[in-house]
């Protein structure tokens, strides 16, 4: 499996605070393979959302290059990658952030507004979503009617249902409890398994990490540590077992 | 228009601010939209509703007994603002005998021009027509009428002292004036004229229609400045005591309320700026969010203005409705008052319904220009951080 999707080569990124200037990333390098779903750890401040930030195209490097397939988006102009980012990223946060006077249905349906399908199209792409995330039920619900782990679902929906290039996500279990977080993790993996997307979660949680078939560690701005999920297979699964045990108690 | 709903939803995501902001809309809206049709109502009448109105008159500086040179008449028609002018000529003289009841006013006139600058005249029997065909016509007061038991064609012979000649009438047509006194007799100029080659070329006074409140004051002014220097100084007044002191208001009335009502724009757009500031305030992150989902700069600043439009659209709409709708009511309820004249003339005039919605509009735009500007400029990552 060679055939990398995202290329990030010398990549700097310093932040200003008043006159001080701070540097987070110094100089990183770091390839992501077609279909790889890939944790990014590490400390609290090492730079994690920093740089998936720069892979999504919502901020911008210092300097170096970030090529996501064959596009150049460290180049690109604001606009340039607004459209970019609605036909190739999927962005799921940590606080899901679907925005409360919409139901379901129509968080899920945002994304699509910006693409030239038609209302019954649309619609047949949100059920779809929906369906996958296991959510038909709740279409019409609003953010405030569903549990955490339902909106981070319909977050997701959110995020595939461009069937997007990429799909990244800040800390998607962070504010969830053990078993919502485990059946969200039990959905990105079958996301990357199943629908081959590639994705790229930043994580504190170990559990979550042993998800990913590759865990990368970021500390002080560079990338420390890169295991393969080949050198860990008995850790997987060991965790998957306890999830399966999890989801059925 | 598939953001429609999303605009809508967040338009309406606070309710009770929504409806306040809404309210603090309609009502200056309907404020403005009011002192704006009184000033139309003063300022570009219907002539159908102003009959009667904004009629001056200019005599001889020096009194009602010395006449003007009838070309006068004409130089002021051609002033701006002077729809109709006509003249009048005292003719006085006697009717039977000198005694006080057989007296009344008696005046040489031009009989096509007096019917506009007196448009609020009606003839209530007799044409005005065969007054006009017929030379030794006259046109008589209904108050006349009544108390000498006239009838059309009936004889008037009058007896002229300060024109020595002895007039026949036939009178050819009854008028009655709506609020005044109708008991004066009115007959052709040229009859004299044919009578008297002397009479010729003066007039006692000279009456004017104005366009509108703005061209009497304007033209009471500018006329006697125009005869200022020559041998026949003039002075030209209001018809009316009342209409003279409030056409000389309207011009204050006209500055007080304009600037009411740049003051109430002011105060809308304050309000309705407001709303949309904390709006946006509280969405700083939700438009971070759209922004990642690949929502332009562009789109989000059309998206926030598309909402403050709709709001004070939502305002302006009802607002001019009610204005419509209520100003009926109104007008009913100042029929009876010193003021009917013009309530009658009040009605939602296109340039005021138009004020209102460019009003609107404006509000609507500036006020959601500053967050939209602001929301669609902030960098994605720090939206994203911003909590609250
Ligand atoms: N907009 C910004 N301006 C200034 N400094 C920033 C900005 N964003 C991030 N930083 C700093 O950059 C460093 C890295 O931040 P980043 O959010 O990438 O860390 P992280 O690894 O995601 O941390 P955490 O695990 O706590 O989320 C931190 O020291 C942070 O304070
Ligand atoms: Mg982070």
């Amino acid at each position: 499996m060679d055939n990398p999707l995202i290329r990030v080569g010398n990549l700097v990124k310093n932040y200003h605070r008043g006159s001080e200037e701070l540097t987070v990333l110094s100089g990183l390098n770091f390839i992501v393979e077609d279909g790889e779903f890939v944790a990014l750890m590490g400390p609290s401040g090492s730079g994690k959302t920093t740089l998936l930030n720069l892979i999504a195209g919502i901020d911008r490097p210092t300097s170096g290059y970030i090529f996501v397939g064959t596009d150049e988006i460290s180049s690109m102009t604001d606009s340039q990658l607004a459209d970019w980012r609605s036909r190739h990223i999927g962005f799921i946060f940590q606080t899901y952030n679907l925005i409360p006077v919409l139901t379901a249905f129509e968080n899920v349906e945002l994304p699509l507004l910006l693409t030239p399908l038609g209302r019954v199209e649309r619609r047949k792409h949100v059920e779809i979503a929906l369906y996958i995330v296991g959510l038909s039920d709740r279409m019409s619900h609003y953010p405030r009617q569903l549990s955490g782990g339902q909106e981070q679902r319909v977050a997701i929906a959110r995020a595939i249902v461009t069937d997007p290039t990429l799909l990244v996500a800040d800390e998607p279990t962070g504010d969830l409890d053990a078993k919502s977080a485990e059946e969200i993790l039990i959905l990105l993996e079958r996301l990357n398994s199943e629908f081959k997307k590639t994705i790229v979660i930043v994580t504190h949680d170990p559990r979550a990490a042993a998800r990913a078939r590759r865990i990368v560690h970021l500390e002080k701005g560079v990338l420390k540590e890169d295991i393969k999920a080949e050198d860990r297979g008995s850790v997987r699964l060991a965790d998957s077992t306890l999830a399966f045990a999890d989801v059925k108690s | 228009m598939k953001f429609f709903p999303l605009i809508f939803k967040n338009v309406f995501r606070k309710k009770t601010r929504t409806v306040l902001t809404i309210g603090s809309i309609i009502l200056p809206l309907l404020v403005i939209c009011l002192m704006g049709s009184f000033l139309s109502a003063l300022n570009m009448p219907d002539p159908a509703q102003t009959r009667g109105m904004f009629r001056i008159v200019t005599r001889h500086k020096v009194g009602l007994a010395s006449p003007l040179p009838v070309s006068y008449a004409e130089k002021i028609r051609q002033l701006d603002g002077a729809i109709a002018v006509t003249k009048f000529n005292w003719f006085g003289g006697k009717y039977i005998d000198d005694s006080a009841r057989n007296f009344f006013a008696r005046f040489a006139v031009d009989p096509e021009t007096l019917v506009l600058v007196f448009d609020d005249a009606t003839i209530t029997s007799g044409s005005a027509n065969d007054w006009f065909n017929d030379r030794a016509g006259s046109l008589v007061g209904e108050d006349l009428i009544k108390k000498f038991g006239w009838n059309i064609g009936d004889q008037v012979v009058l007896i002229g002292d300060i024109y020595p000649t002895t007039i026949q009438l036939t009178i050819r047509a009854v008028y009655k004036l709506q609020n005044e006194p109708s008991d004066a007799l009115f007959f052709n100029r040229k009859y004299l004229e044919e009578v008297l080659p002397s009479f010729q070329g003066n007039v006692g006074t000279i009456w004017i229609k104005c366009r509108d409140g703005a061209a009497a004051t304007k033209l009471a002014d500018e006329i006697d400045q125009m005869f200022e220097n020559s041998p026949y100084p003039t002075k030209t007044e209001s018809e009316k005591a009342f209409q003279m002191g409030f056409v000389s208001m309207l011009g204050n009335v006209k500055l007080l309320v304009t600037s009411l009502t740049i003051i109430i724009v002011l105060v809308i757009l304050l309000i309705a700026a407001n709303t949309m500031a904390l709006s946006a305030r509280e969405r700083v992150r939700e438009i971070a969010v759209l922004r990642t989902l690949g929502f332009s700069s562009w789109k989000i600043l059309t998206l926030i203005l598309g909402e403050s439009l709709i709001l004070a659209l939502i305002g302006g709409i009802i607002g001019l409705g009610a204005f419509i709708i209520g100003l009926k009511p109104l007008k009913a309820s100042l029929m009876n008052t010193p003021i009917s004249g013009f309530a009658s003339a009040i009605k939602p005039f296109p340039e005021v319904l138009l004020l209102g919605l460019i009003i609107t509009l404006l509000v609507g735009l500036l006020s959601g220009l500053a967050p939209a500007i602001r929301a669609s400029q902030r960098p994605i990552t720090e939206g994203l951080r911003h909590v609250g």
